[in-house]
């Protein structure tokens, strides 16, 4: 059985329309203009437990909407959202027991004191023995390395310190699945690293299945086995990073440098891109070539004197999707 | 029971940590030190001078007049210390600050209300305190174990009337994104309509806060009944019994009410 499985979910928002000047703020005051948008329009899929999904789209795509109805805070308007087999709406408080949820932009954490008081609060929240309480805390301070700064103000704590905070928080009651709303948002590489690192190791060490918002593609290249791609509150992709990325740029490119001035030859199963001096671009399709069939073909026919195989930009794949779908 | 003792143990810690929070800011506690007592020394001095000017109001001198100002603080302190949250309704909706509630095994109310004990509401209590043991003494009160668990019934009950409507108002936030201007008003009319007899207002408006919004039962009509005065509302039992009850039931509708808002909330941007 997945762990969440989501149908034909939509949510939709009353949205009154305003336009400029006095007259119409006026016209608007009596007869308001409503226009019911939908944040989410459609969405069906299911998540098996233990994965590592990233859940990706542009800006107001409906992702925070999204994890929002999943995690209990929205009602949808229709369709159909068991998350551990529960409803999260009708047994919400069953459900979040098993959720850990961090927001990137907000932070469950008490600013004003000790980053050590909201687990103590936390431990009581969720009814935590002592024992297991110090366990959990010694093992999330093995990855997330807290005790540095555990007796600090909030205030305090950089960007990184914090987020490792939170996400310590949001791991004191060991849940099952863990939703991360945008967690490495303006962190350092070595933030992101480390944040980067204990997801993998939370994932591997306990099974635990993570669904993951973000901007950032490294994140997804390094940590999802498989990606949700929203646009628009539908579904416009759903599978591993690999094969969407291959399916929408399946171009590599093989960049010739050559020893001595020569013309480069046509091949049939590579197009030239340019020639420019001493540098070839042949862009081929790695389902008809292999870079190394190529390369060997070529070798024959140029003086090579160094290459490269340039893999298609993420980037520009996912910039595709968005394009294409919106 | 292991419910109730759970609950309690939040509560506790969540009026530790909220009592280590307003330490952090000393000298915000001194300026509600000066602040707050001065505003209601004030509003007594304000009845003294309308009872010399005139003549005592529908028949109260100003011992009375000052017994039910005291007697109506006395609720009023505990609201401020216990359901202040209520008044910032607007700023959690507006701020999307229900989202982390929701996101814990715990009644969301009860985390909304309880997560912020506001201890240096207990400022507001000084003035109530020190102007009802004033006025008590004043009218010969007399303090025997009957009365005094009387006086702790209307104090209960009146912290639930007032804390309910405080509830109900701040809710309208989950429809409107507004409620504040609201609670300003609300703590307006509740000031005034708890100082004065309310036979002073016209049928209308004493209907009104008699069925519709029980205030008359945070200090009107207990007053009249701790002072001996001809009751203007005729019940069985005695009147501390019925402002508890008022009070539940007001708790009760509010509560519901906010449940209701609950569901039409919509949490904020991203």
């Amino acid at each position: 059985m997945a762990i969440i499985e989501v149908k034909d979910l939509i949510k939709e928002f009353v949205v009154v329309r305003k336009k400029t000047g006095l007259g119409n703020a006026i016209r608007s005051l009596v007869l308001p203009e409503k226009k019911i948008v939908r944040g989410v329009d459609g969405l069906s899929f299911d998540i098996e437990q233990g994965d590592i999904v990233g859940y990706i789209g542009p800006n107001g795509a409906g992702k925070s909407t999204t994890i929002k109805m999943l995690t209990g805070i929205l009602y949808p308007t229709a369709g159909s959202i068991r998350v551990c087999g529960l409803s999260p709406q009708k047994e919400r408080k069953a459900v979040v027991r098993q959720l850990g949820v961090v927001f990137g932009q907000r932070t469950q954490l008490y600013w004003d004191l000790r980053l050590g008081e909201t687990f103590e609060l936390l431990k009581r929240i969720y009814r935590i023995e002592d024992k297991r309480f110090k366990a959990t805390l010694d093992m999330l301070n093995d990855v997330l390395r807290i005790q540095d700064f555990i007796d600090t103000p909030v205030r305090q704590l950089s960007l990184g310190q914090r987020m490792r905070g939170d996400l310590a928080a949001s791991m004191i009651h060991e849940p099952t699945v863990l939703f991360l709303d945008e967690p490495t948002i303006g962190l350092d590489a070595d933030a992101k690293h480390a944040i980067r690192g204990f997801i993998r190791t939370m994932n591997r060490e306990r099974r635990m299945t993570v669904v993951l918002t973000t901007h950032d593609l490294d994140d997804v290249e390094q940590l999802c086995s498989r990606l949700l791609v929203v646009n628009h509150g539908r579904l416009v992709e759903d599978g591993p990073l690999d094969s969407i990325v291959g399916k929408l740029a399946p171009h590599r490119l093989l960049v010739i440098e050559l020893s001595e001035t020569a013309q480069a030859p046509e091949h049939a199963r590579a197009k030239i891109l340019r020639q420019d001096g001493l540098k070839v671009w042949y862009q081929f399709d790695k389902t008809a070539i292999s870079a190394s069939e190529l390369i060997s073909d070529l070798s024959g026919m140029l003086p090579i004197r160094d290459l490269s195989v340039q893999e298609p930009d993420i980037e520009d794949a996912i910039r595709e999707v968005y394009r294409t779908t919106g | 029971m292991s419910e109730i003792r759970h609950y309690l143990s939040v509560f506790g810690y969540y009026a530790k940590l909220a009592i280590q929070r307003q330490l952090e800011y000393p000298l915000f506690l001194v300026s509600w030190l000066i602040m707050i007592p001065t505003q209601y020394f004030a509003g007594i001095w304000m009845l003294r001078i309308i009872v010399d000017r005139f003549q005592p109001l529908e028949g109260w001198a100003f011992d009375d007049l000052a017994f039910l100002y005291g007697l109506g603080l006395l609720s009023h302190g505990l609201v401020v210390v216990f359901f202040i949250p209520t008044w910032g309704t607007e700023t959690a909706v507006i701020r999307g600050e229900f989202d982390r509630l929701l996101l814990r095994p715990l009644n969301v109310f009860f985390q909304f209300v309880t997560g912020y004990f506001n201890f240096i509401g207990l400022i507001d209590l000084i003035p109530g305190v020190v102007i009802f043991l004033y006025a008590a003494h004043a009218v010969d009160f007399s303090w025997e174990a009957g009365n005094i668990a009387k006086l702790i019934l209307v104090v209960i009950g009146g912290l639930f009337i007032r804390g309910s409507l405080y509830t109900i108002v701040g809710a309208v936030a989950f429809w409107t994104k507004r409620s504040r201007n609201l609670i300003g008003m609300s703590v307006a009319t509740l000031e005034r309509t708890t100082m004065y007899p309310l036979t002073l207002y016209p049928h209308v408006v004493q209907a009104v806060l008699t069925f519709l919004f029980p205030i008359g039962f945070i200090s009107f009509y207990p007053a009249e009944s701790f002072l001996g005065k001809p009751a203007s509302l005729e019940l069985p039992l005695d009147m501390a019994i019925w402002t508890l009850v008022a009070g539940i039931i007001c708790m009760v509708v509010a509560y519901s009410i906010f449940r209701l808002g609950l569901r039409r909330y919509e949490s904020a941007g991203s």
